[in-house]
C-alpha cells in the first residue's frame, strides 16, 4: 500500500468535488468501510493519492419507505442488514445473502454501497505482479490459465466472475440505487441496468461515474404472495466468495409457478439475471421436473473455460435446490 | 529396577492411578493466559533499540535470467537506511522460491520499508515456468535442477525400485478383485500462524549476537550461521507453529544476519505472507498409480505402486508400499519429479498422508469391488491388535454398526447422502539424547530448564509438569525455562522426537533432585533414600506417615540451591504408535458440497502427559487432514510461472464453520509404562477416510484432491 491522504469532507458535495473526473491508478476515491478499497490498495490495483471518507455523509440506515418497501442507506453495514428484522420480515433473501458474505468481523465493517462495489476477486486480477485486461493491460491470462473460479457467463474479454452477493440479491428483488453527482444532481439507477459487462467498459464494473457515489438502495414493496431466497454455495463455508449463487423468487399459483425471478452470482462478469430460467418456470408446476428445465434453459448459453465446466452442474443444483426450498 | 546400593532407583513413570498431575483431563497449559491474551512475545514481536525493518523484495515468477536491479530510487526515499541487489545481472533464477530474492531493503518503519521494497526496479528476462507436473515431463522441458558433473538429461531423479514388476503385475492381473487407480495430490502449504523469520541482535564488543528465532532447533540453528561474531545466542520464548518447515536459518536469515552486522544495529526480519507461500516450504505434491489385487476371501495379493513425488526443487515425500497393510507380493517405482518451485520441507508425517491417500484408496476399492464391509477387509490385512482394537472403536464411535451401506455405496441419484470411511495411521517417533537442569531454591522455588522449542503442542506445561509430579508439588511451583541455547541441549523438533527426548531427561533430572533432597532428609526423617512418598506439597516416609515435612521446610534444609542435570532415558520412552480414524460425511450429489458432520481418531501413546494436550493434539491432525481433504491446493499459473495462491484468501484452509464434530480417543488400552511425540500420526489418515466416505455415501470414487465441487462434480458426471 502506497501512502495517502485521508480526507474528511463535511458534505456529500465537498467530498464529490475531490474526486476525479475520470478514473485513474492514483485517483482519489471513496471509503466507507474499506473491505475492499484497503485491499485493493494492497493488492496495489490502486495507489489513490487521497482517500475520501463517506462516513456520516451519506446514509446509514435501513427505513421503511411507508409502501412496503425498504430504503437501505448505503453504509448500513452488512451486518445490520442481515440482523434488521426488517429486511428479514419483508426481504429473506437479502438477510440470508449478507450472512453469507466474509466473516462476522468484515461484515461489522463492510458497507452495502461498498459491496455492491467491489472489484474483482480474480487472483490474476490481485496478484499485484501480473497485469491484466481489468488492470489496462492487453491479456486476460484467466482465459487460458487458472479458471476454476472464473465466469462461463457473460465472459471476454475478461472472465472474472463479480463477486457481489447483495448485488444478485438486491436484483433479484427490484431494486435501484440512488446516485449523486458532484454538482448536484441525483439520479436513479435500477441495479439490473447498473452493472456494465468487460466488453463495454474493462475500468469498471458498473455506470458509476468517477465522481459520484451511490447514497441510497431502493427496493420496493414485495408481490402479494411472494416467497424469495438466496443461496449461495461457497467453497469454503467459513469465508468466501460464490462459487454460484441463485436469488430467487416464485409467486405460485395454485401449484404452478404464476411468476418467477432468478438472479444468478457468482458465475458470471456481471450479477446475472435470467429470464431464461425464468421462462422455464412460468406456467409449469412447482416441482423437479420445472426445476430441473429451469437449471438447463440458466446454463444453455454458458461457454465454459478449461477448469471452471464443473460450474454447469454446480448453477443447476443451486438453482434447484433454491427452488426447492421455497416448496 | 535396579536398586543401587544406598536406595537409588532408576526412574519410572510410575502406576497411573497414583499421578496427580500428569496424564490428567484438566492440566492447562501454562502459557496458555500469555498467549490468550497476547502478552506471549513471538519473534514477531520482538522490538529492539535502533531496530530496523528489513524486506526482501523478490521477481514474480518462476525462472528468469536477471537484466537489472536498480535500488537507486529505493535509496533516496525517506527513512530508508538499506537497499542492495541480492543477485546481478545475468544470473539466474531458477525456481520460485528463495531463488527470487533479488534485493533486500531496510527502513527505519515497517511502512519505509514496503516503500523501498516498491521502488526498486526489477528487469527480469522470464524463461519457460515448469511449474506443473505436466510442464516437467513434457519432452524437451528445460531441466530446473541443474548439477555441474552428470547433469540430468531430463526432471526425473532418485528413482527407487523395490521388487519384480512382472511378475506383480502378473498376480494382480490374475487376482479374484483388482483395482487400477491413479491418484493425485496437491503441493500444502504448513500454514503457520507465525511466518518464518528472525530479529537479528549483531554481535558488538565481545558480546555474541543474539538471534531471536522462530525455529524447531534453537539448540543447533546456531550451527548454521558464520561464527565470526562469535557463537550466536537463540532466543525462542514462543513460537508461532513449524509443523516441520523450520528447521533452516534460511536465506531470510542469512540477510538479515549479514545486514545486522553491517549496519551495527538490530534487523527484523520476516516473511511477508506472500514470501511464506513462495519460499517457506511445503508439503510435496504426489502422482499415483497403484494396482491392488486381492483373493476372493478380501486377502491383500499383490501391489504395483508407480509413484511420482512433486517436491519442486527438492525431492518430495513418499512412505513407500505396501503403505501399513501386509501384501505378499508387492513391486514399487518411486521418483521424484522437480519443477522450478519451492523445494518441499518436512511436514507433519512426510509422505505418509500422500502414501495413505493411494492405499486406502485401493484397498477400500477391493472391499466393495468383493462386496465386503471395508472395516473387516482392513482388519484382515492388517496384522497389529492395536490397529484392529481402534478400527473397531473408531467404527463403534462412527455409527458404522447402524449404517445402510455396510457394503456397497449409495448413489450419486442427485439427493443428499451420507457416507462412513476409514483410514489408519502409525509413527515411529524416536528419542535422542538431550538434557535438563533441574534447580531447587533454599526458598523453595523450582526451576526445570531445557532449551527446546515449543512448537504449539504443550512441551513448556510438560517440562513443569513432571517435575511437580515427581516432588509432589503443584504445577504452578515449578517454573519451565525453554526456548534458549544456553540452557541444557534439546534436540530438533522433527519426526515427533520431542517428547520421547526431553520428557524422559526431565523425569530423569526429576528424580535426581528428589533423591538429592532424599539424601537431605536421611538425617532428619532417619530414612534412606528411595524410601519417601512426595506428595500434596509434602514428603513422608513412605512406611511411617507421620514422619514428614512441608516441602519448605525440605527446601531449607539446603544451604545453596541444588542443581542436578538429567538426561534422556531410553527405558522411560518407547517408539511405536498407531492410529485410526473414521470419517462421516453428507454428499450432496447435485452440488458436489461435501460436509464433514464428524471425524473419530483414536492413538494409543504409552502414558499421556496430558490429557487435554494429547487430545488437542489429535483434533488439529483432524482439522489439518479436513482443510488438506476439502480445500488446500497450491496454484501456480502455468502461463507465465506466477503463484496464485499467496495469501490467505487464494489458499484456502478450513475454518470454523467446516469443523465437524471432532472426537479425539485416547487408546487406554495401550499401558506402557514410556511415553513418546505423537504429533505426526494423527494427521495421515484423515483425508483417505473422507475420500472414502464420500465414496460410500455415493459412489463417486475421488482420485484428486482436494475435494472441492469442482473434482466431487467430475467425479460423479466427468469432465466438462
Amino acid at each position: 500500500m502506497q501512502p495517502f491522504d485521508l480526507q474528511v469532507p463535511r458534505s456529500l458535495e465537498d467530498a464529490l468535488a475531490l474526486l476525479p473526473k475520470e478514473r485513474s491508478y492514483d485517483g482519489a476515491q471513496l471509503i466507507a468501510g474499506g473491505q475492499d478499497i484497503l485491499t485493493v490498495m494492497k493488492n496495489d490495483i490502486a495507489a489513490p493519492t487521497a482517500l475520501v471518507e463517506l462516513d456520516g455523509l451519506v446514509p446509514g440506515e435501513i427505513e421503511d419507505d411507508g409502501t412496503g418497501g425498504l430504503v437501505l442507506g448505503a453504509t448500513a453495514t452488512i451486518q445490520e442488514i442481515a440482523d434488521s428484522g426488517l429486511v428479514r420480515e419483508r426481504f429473506p433473501s437479502l438477510a440470508e445473502a449478507a450472512k453469507s458474505i466474509a466473516s462476522p468481523q468484515i461484515r461489522s465493517r463492510a458497507t452495502v454501497g461498498g459491496n455492491l462495489h467491489q472489484r474483482p476477486r480474480c487472483p490474476y486480477f490481485r496478484h499485484s505482479g501480473v497485469s491484466c485486461f481489468k488492470k489496462g493491460g492487453n491479456v486476460c491470462l484467466a482465459e487460458f490459465g487458472f479458471n476454476k473460479y472464473a465466469a462461463i457467463l457473460g465472459g471476454g474479454p475478461s472472465y472474472f466472475s463479480h463477486p457481489s452477493d447483495m448485488a444478485t440479491a438486491l436484483i433479484g428483488v427490484g431494486a435501484s440505487v440512488e446516485i449523486a453527482g458532484a454538482d448536484g444532481a441525483t439520479r436513479t439507477v435500477a441495479l439490473d441496468e447498473y452493472y456494465v459487462l468487460p466488453d463495454e467498459a474493462l475500468d469498471r464494473e458498473t455506470v458509476l461515474g468517477a465522481n459520484e457515489a451511490v447514497t441510497r438502495i431502493v427496493v420496493p414493496a414485495p408481490a402479494a404472495g411472494v416467497r424469495t431466497t438466496y443461496l449461495k454455495f461457497k467453497e469454503r463455508e467459513s469465508y468466501d466468495f460464490a462459487l454460484a449463487a441463485a436469488s430467487v423468487s416464485v409467486v405460485l399459483d395454485g401449484g404452478k409457478v404464476a411468476s418467477a425471478k432468478v438472479v444468478l452470482g457468482g458465475v458470471a462478469t456481471k450479477p446475472w439475471p435470467s429470464p431464461e430460467a425464468e421462462a422455464a418456470l412460468v406456467g409449469q408446476e412447482m416441482g423437479p421436473d420445472a426445476w430441473r428445465a429451469a437449471g438447463e434453459a440458466a446454463v444453455a448459453d454458458a461457454v465454459p473455460l478449461d477448469m471452471n465446466g464443473y460450474k454447469l452442474h454446480l448453477v443447476k443444483g443451486v438453482l434447484f435446490r433454491a427452488l426447492e426450498s421455497l416448496v | 529396577m535396579a536398586n543401587s546400593n544406598n536406595g537409588a532407583a532408576d526412574p519410572t513413570w510410575g502406576p497411573r492411578k497414583d499421578l496427580d498431575v500428569l496424564n490428567r483431563d484438566d492440566l492447562r497449559r501454562i502459557d496458555g493466559p500469555d498467549k490468550t491474551t497476547g502478552r506471549a512475545v513471538y519473534t514477531h514481536d520482538v522490538r529492539l533499540p535502533g531496530m530496523v525493518w528489513a524486506k526482501l523484495v523478490r521477481y514474480p515468477r518462476a525462472r528468469g535470467t536477471v537484466k537489472n536491479v536498480d535500488v537507486e530510487a529505493a535509496r533516496g526515499l525517506p527513512g530508508v537506511v538499506h537497499a542492495a541487489a541480492v543477485r546481478e545481472a545475468g544470473e539466474t533464477i531458477a525456481f520460485s522460491g528463495s531463488d527470487s530474492v533479488v534485493a533486500l531493503v531496510a527502513g527505519e518503519t515497517p511502512e519505509a520499508a514496503e516503500d523501498a521494497a516498491r521502488a526498486v526496479v526489477v528487469e527480469v528476462e522470464a524463461l519457460a515456468p515448469v511449474v506443473t507436473a505436466d510442464q516437467a515431463r513434457a519432452d524437451g522441458a528445460p531441466v530446473v535442477r541443474q548439477r555441474r558433473r552428470r547433469p540430468p538429461k531430463d526432471n526425473f531423479s532418485g528413482l527407487r525400485e523395490n521388487g519384480e514388476p512382472d511378475e506383480v503385475l502378473e498376480a494382480v492381473a490374475g487376482a479374484a478383485a483388482q483395482v487400477d487407480v491413479t491418484v493425485e495430490i496437491p503441493t500444502q502449504h504448513h500454514v503457520c500462524l507465525e511466518t518464518h523469520g528472525h530479529v537479528v541482535q549483531p554481535g558488538e564488543d565481545g558480546e555474541p549476537p543474539v538471534l531471536y528465532a522462530s525455529t524447531q532447533l534453537v539448540s543447533v540453528l546456531g550451527q548454521q550461521v558464520d561464527d565470526a561474531h562469535g557463537k550466536p545466542r537463540v532466543l525462542t520464548p514462543h513460537m508461532g507453529g513449524g509443523f516441520g518447515s523450520k528447521f533452516s536459518f534460511g536465506l531470510e536469515g542469512k540477510l538479515a544476519y549479514e545486514l545486522a552486522h553491517e549496519l551495527g544495529r538490530p534487523v527484523h526480519l520476516m516473511l511477508s505472507r506472500s514470501d511464506e507461500f513462495t519460499m517457506g516450504g511445503n508439503r510435496s505434491g504426489s502422482w499415483q498409480r497403484l494396482r491392488l489385487g486381492a483373493d476372493a476371501e478380501g486377502t491383500l495379493t499383490a501391489l504395483h505402486l508407480e509413484a511420482e513425488k512433486h517436491g519442486g526443487m527438492g525431492g518430495g515425500a513418499h512412505a513407500g508400499a505396501p503403505y501399513h497393510y501386509e501384501v505378499e507380493n508387492v513391486a514399487s517405482s518411486i521418483q521424484s519429479l522437480h519443477t522450478a518451485t519451492d523445494a518441499n520441507r518436512a511436514m507433519r508425517a512426510p509422505g505418509h498422508p500422500q502414501a495413505s491417500f493411494g492405499m486406502e484408496t485401493a484397498v477400500d476399492g477391493i472391499a466393495y469391488q468383493l462386496g465386503m464391509d471395508p472395516l473387516e477387509l482392513r482388519k484382515k490385512n492388517l496384522t497389529s491388535p492395536t490397529h484392529h482394537r481402534q478400527l473397531d472403536r473408531v467404527a463403534q464411535e462412527i455409527g458404522w454398526n447402524d449404517h445402510p451401506n455396510r457394503v456397497a455405496p449409495g448413489k450419486a441419484d442427485g439427493g443428499v447422502h451420507v457416507g462412513i470411511g476409514f483410514g489408519v495411521a502409525g509413527w515411529g517417533p524416536g528419542s535422542r539424547k538431550c538434557q535438563v537442569d533441574v534447580t531447587v531454591e533454599p526458598d523453595g522455588g523450582v526451576v526445570s530448564a531445557t532449551a527446546t522449542q515449543d512448537l504449539g503442542t504443550g512441551a513448556r506445561t510438560y517440562v513443569a509438569a513432571i517435575v511437580a509430579e515427581e516432588l509432589g508439588l503443584g504445577i504452578d511451583q515449578v517454573t519451565a525455562r525453554i526456548g534458549d541455547n544456553e540452557l541444557p541441549p534439546s534436540v530438533p523438533s522433527g519426526g515427533s522426537v520431542t517428547t520421547g527426548s526431553s520428557a524422559p531427561a526431565v523425569k530423569h533430572a526429576a528424580h535426581l533432585a528428589r533423591e538429592a533432597l532424599e539424601a537431605k532428609l536421611e538425617p532428619v526423617l532417619e530414612a534412606p533414600v528411595g524410601s519417601y512418598t512426595w506428595k500434596g506439597g509434602r514428603v513422608s516416609v513412605t512406611s511411617d506417615p507421620e514422619r514428614s515435612l512441608a516441602w519448605r521446610e525440605v527446601c531449607a534444609l539446603l544451604a545453596s540451591p541444588l542443581r542436578v542435570t538429567g538426561e534422556t532415558q531410553k527405558s522411560l520412552y518407547h517408539g511405536r504408535i498407531h492410529g485410526a480414524q473414521a470419517a462421516k460425511v453428507e454428499v450432496d450429489t447435485l452440488t458436489g458440497r461435501v460436509r464433514v458432520l464428524k471425524m473419530v481418531a483414536m492413538q494409543d501413546q504409552g502414558l499421556p502427559l496430558n490429557r487435554m494436550a494429547l487430545r488437542s493434539q489429535i483434533n488439529g491432525g483432524m482439522i489439518q487432514a479436513l482443510s488438506y481433504a476439502l480445500l488446500e491446493q497450491r496454484v501456480f499459473d502455468a502461463q507465465d510461472g506466477y503463484l496464485l495462491s499467496d495469501s490467505l484468501d487464494t489458499y484456502r484452509i478450513a475454518g470454523s464453520r467446516e469443523m465437524p464434530e471432532l472426537v479425539a480417543i485416547i487408546d487406554d488400552d495401550d499401558e506402557r509404562d514410556a511415553v513418546s511425540g505423537m504429533a505426526e500420526a494423527p494427521i495421515i489418515p484423515g483425508q483417505s477416510a473422507i475420500a472414502n466416505a464420500i465414496y460410500n455415501a455415493c459412489g463417486a470414487r475421488l482420485t484428486r484432491m482436494p475435494f472441492t465441487p469442482d473434482n466431487v462434480l467430475e467425479a460423479i458426471h466427468g469432465k466438462v
